[in-house]
């Protein structure tokens, strides 16, 4: 029985962390090879899995109990796993990625003669067993605590190169932005316990569905005395503060540039293709939750719509090759967010599969551009590299296609699908969702664009540095993990050919439709159709509307590509970016959000010190008080130890008699 | 016969002689003496007592409390000799360093 085993899944990686760790130093490359195998492992036994799902179904155990309440408040807090089609596809994404970024690691930190190898190797096993307990966690609080340990694992990670200056920064930064976010989300889920007594993700009795029976009137919950609509949407909004945070979403998404100092495969796992998912990946786990909710739907597909605009124009003028990719991370996982909030759930399970794996395969690609670049980042010493690294070009742009949501590559079906769903709901009677789908649409040409500038200015033209001229060889362990992704980059998008279906009317090839709604009865992507609040509206009919949009989201991101062709795709491109005038200045600055950001500090710094001031006076008064009463009092008390021997006897000697006084007096010997 | 508190009388006379001795001297041997004085008001007493009940064991006991006279004897001169060697003097008042 596969289920038996999916444990064992989480507890590899937490293994190969506990052999890095101690014993790395003695191992032959630093404890990666234990890496590798254990998260082979559990990649193979993930695969398993996901062929149990499909033959036998959905299945969810409780492991273990560890606080219990009784009387009126009988809540339990649980571990346990909840292995479904969306969690068994997850597990299958982290642990492929985890396999092939241990594998580039070889290439990319061994071969380079980093040091501190086991630090890298144990953090990054701990990520992945915390991430992977994050996507078989079966209630909101497991999550919340595996969501966490993803957070340490990422502080860890970034600030890897602790000597010099930016990485630690980033670290904190990293660390605090999220924590931030993270702080809403565990006032949310103390605010799930309180509601619903529960926190489980699937069954009868879990939230999502006492929730969805709540808002129809079949059963009663604690919502504090407002409507239950209005309870269930501040609620969501809790949590969504940690899915903005950890997703980089619009406004806390400030973190995720920055945290490119950390080495690039970490960059790679981390903050492109499974950390960063597991906001998007929260709010899938509890749709049925959000689906109640019709604001918190259109809150989240407006941040989504906003973050892929916003994102994508930044990275417009980026000069690092990481700059770039960073934010077309934050854009795409704008997407995503724009699915779910539009009633897209396999829409956005679809984008978030896609795009794990172009994306993975693009920081893998631009560590593979950086090794032979001697860690020199910036596009413009580059140029030229398309003859002399051809593995790494031609996988790089089969990612790069796929990004910009070229036909046929994985990203065009995914982002069509995103764009389809906004683009009905929207018209079916949401002018908000109409928005949201707007701007999304006007990131598509943006992303193509940049997509190509940083291909043409890294590949093609002529070199511009002597290390371009002449750049370092890469190895197998960099060409390995780059083709199974270029492969994936190309193909994941023939999993779900929803548009295909719809114009030729051919049943039945989209089978991640078919294959999320092998879940649990609540938990399927059928189910999620149905309690969705929106409806959906057409242009002609189903099919014009699916001809139309992919039509125009297609014909803009040829746009932005011929774009990006026409000023970039020469033998001496030059910089454009003066063109823009002022606006380059703000998207180079990054729309002064860290400025922003760092002035709300300063504004709230009064406030901060009022906190300090009471921990300082009140907290550690009280604390520094009792001690230094007991310190006064026994530096007196000790006066009466004289030493002398005397002394004592005759305190000895009063005391018996006191004894027999007393004895006397009570019991009456002098009467 | 004696009665029993003319026993009683000398046992409480030797007893308070012991212990004014403990209290007013601060030379060690006569510590020593004076706590002999004490054990033996007591040892009076359990001779004094056996004797009016017939009854050996207190005549036992008293045994019992001589041995353990004499190997106190022996502890507290090895006490007194290693306080003359670190104080030069058999005074219980130098030795007042343990404490704060």
């Amino acid at each position: 029985m596969a289920f038996e085993y999916v444990p064992a899944i989480v507890l590899l990686p937490f293994l190969s962390f506990l052999i890095a760790l101690f014993a790395g130093k003695y191992l032959p490359k630093g404890g990666a090879l234990a890496g590798i195998a254990a998260t082979a492992g559990s990649l193979l036994l993930s695969i398993w899995a996901f062929l149990t799902v499909r033959s036998q179904g959905a299945y969810q155990e409780t492991i273990y109990t560890w606080a219990s309440g009784f009387g009126e408040q009988p809540w339990e807090l649980t571990f346990g796993v909840l292995i479904d089609p969306l969690s068994a596809m997850m597990l299958v994404i982290v642990t492929l990625i985890a396999t092939l970024v241990h594998v580039f690691s070889l290439g990319y930190m061994n071969d380079e003669g980093e040091t501190g190898l086991p630090r890298y190797y144990a953090g990054l096993g701990l990520f992945t067993a915390s991430m992977l307990g994050f996507v078989v966690a079966d209630n909101l609080l497991m999550a919340f605590m595996f969501f966490e340990l993803v957070g340490l694992c990422s502080y860890l990670l970034i600030g890897f190169s602790f000597r010099e200056d930016g990485p630690p920064s980033a670290a904190k930064k990293a660390f605090l932005v999220t924590r931030f976010g993270d702080y809403f989300f565990l006032i949310g889920v103390v605010a799930v316990f309180a509601t619903f007594g529960t926190a489980a993700f699937a069954g009868a009795e879990s939230f999502p569905v006492l929730a969805e029976e709540a808002v129809a009137g079949d059963v009663t919950v604690n919502t504090f005395g407002f409507d239950p609509t209005t309870w269930f949407t501040i609620v969501g909004l809790l949590m969504l503060g940690g899915v903005v945070g950890k997703s980089a979403q619009f406004p806390l998404h400030t973190w995720l540039p920055d945290a490119m100092e950390g080495p690039t495969p970490v960059s790679a796992l981390i903050h492109a293709a499974t950390m960063v998912a597991a906001g998007v990946y929260l709010v899938a786990r509890m749709y049925g939750f959000y689906a109640v909710s019709p604001t918190a739907l259109a809150i989240i597909a407006f941040i989504g719509g906003f973050t892929a605009l916003f994102a994508a124009t930044m990275g417009v003028v980026k000069r690092e090759i990481k700059q770039v990719l960073a934010y077309s991370t934050i854009s795409q996982y704008g997407y995503m967010m724009l699915a779910l909030g539009a009633g897209g759930y396999v829409a956005a399970t679809f984008h978030l599969m896609t795009h794990a794996f172009f994306k993975a395969l693009l920081f893998l690609g631009a560590g593979s551009v950086i090794i032979a670049m001697h860690h020199n980042e910036n596009m413009w010493d580059m140029g030229g590299l398309k003859d002399k690294m051809p593995v790494t070009y031609w996988t790089f742009l089969a990612g790069s296609l796929a990004l910009a949501g070229i036909f046929p590559f994985s990203g065009f079906w995914s982002k069509d699908e995103v764009l389809y769903e906004a683009l009905i709901h929207g018209l079916g009677g949401s002018p908000l969702l109409l928005g949201a789908y707007a701007m999304g649409l006007l990131a598509v040409p943006v992303t193509a664009f940049y997509t190509f500038r940083m291909v043409y200015l890294t590949f093609h033209g002529e070199p511009r540095s002597d290390t371009a001229r002449d750049p370092e060889p890469v190895r197998w362990n960099v060409k390995f993990p780059l083709t199974v992704l270029g492969v994936l980059a190309v193909t994941a998008g023939l999993v779900n050919m929803v548009p295909v279906q719809k114009v030729l009317g051919l049943e039945g090839i989209d089978y991640l439709h078919q294959w999320l709604d092998q879940s649990f009865d609540p938990l399927t992507a059928h189910h999620y159709a149905e309690v969705s609040p929106y409806s959906s509206g057409y242009i002609g009919g189903e099919a014009t509307t699916v001809l139309v949009g992919a039509a125009v989201s297609l014909g803009l991101a040829l746009g932005g590509l011929l774009l990006a062709t026409q000023l970039y795709n020469v033998a001496e491109p030059t910089e454009h970016t003066a063109k823009l005038g002022a606006i380059k200045d703000v998207l180079y600055n990054n729309y002064y959000q860290d400025e922003f950001q760092v002035w709300i500090a300063n504004r709230t710094r009064a406030v901060a010190s009022v906190a300090d001031t009471f921990d300082q006076g009140v907290v550690d008064g009280v604390v520094n008080g009792v001690s230094s009463v007991s310190l006064f009092s026994g530096s007196r008390i000790r006066r009466i130890q004289t030493g002398v021997v005397t002394n004592y006897a005759a305190l000895l000697t009063l005391g018996l008699t006191a004894l027999l006084l007393a004895f006397g007096l009570l019991g009456g010997w002098f009467l | 016969m004696v009665p029993a508190q003319y026993y009683l009388l000398l046992s409480a006379a030797v007893f308070c002689i012991g212990l004014f001795g403990v209290l007013t001297r601060d030379n060690a041997l006569y510590f020593l003496m004076s706590v002999e004085l004490m054990l033996n008001a007591a040892n009076i007493n359990f001779v004094a007592f056996s004797l009016f009940w017939g009854n050996l064991t207190g005549q036992t006991f008293a045994l019992f409390v001589i041995a353990l006279a004499a190997a106190e004897v022996a502890i507290g001169i090895g006490i007194i000799l290693v306080l003359y060697r670190n104080f030069g003097s058999v005074s219980v008042t130098d030795a007042a360093t343990m404490r704060w």
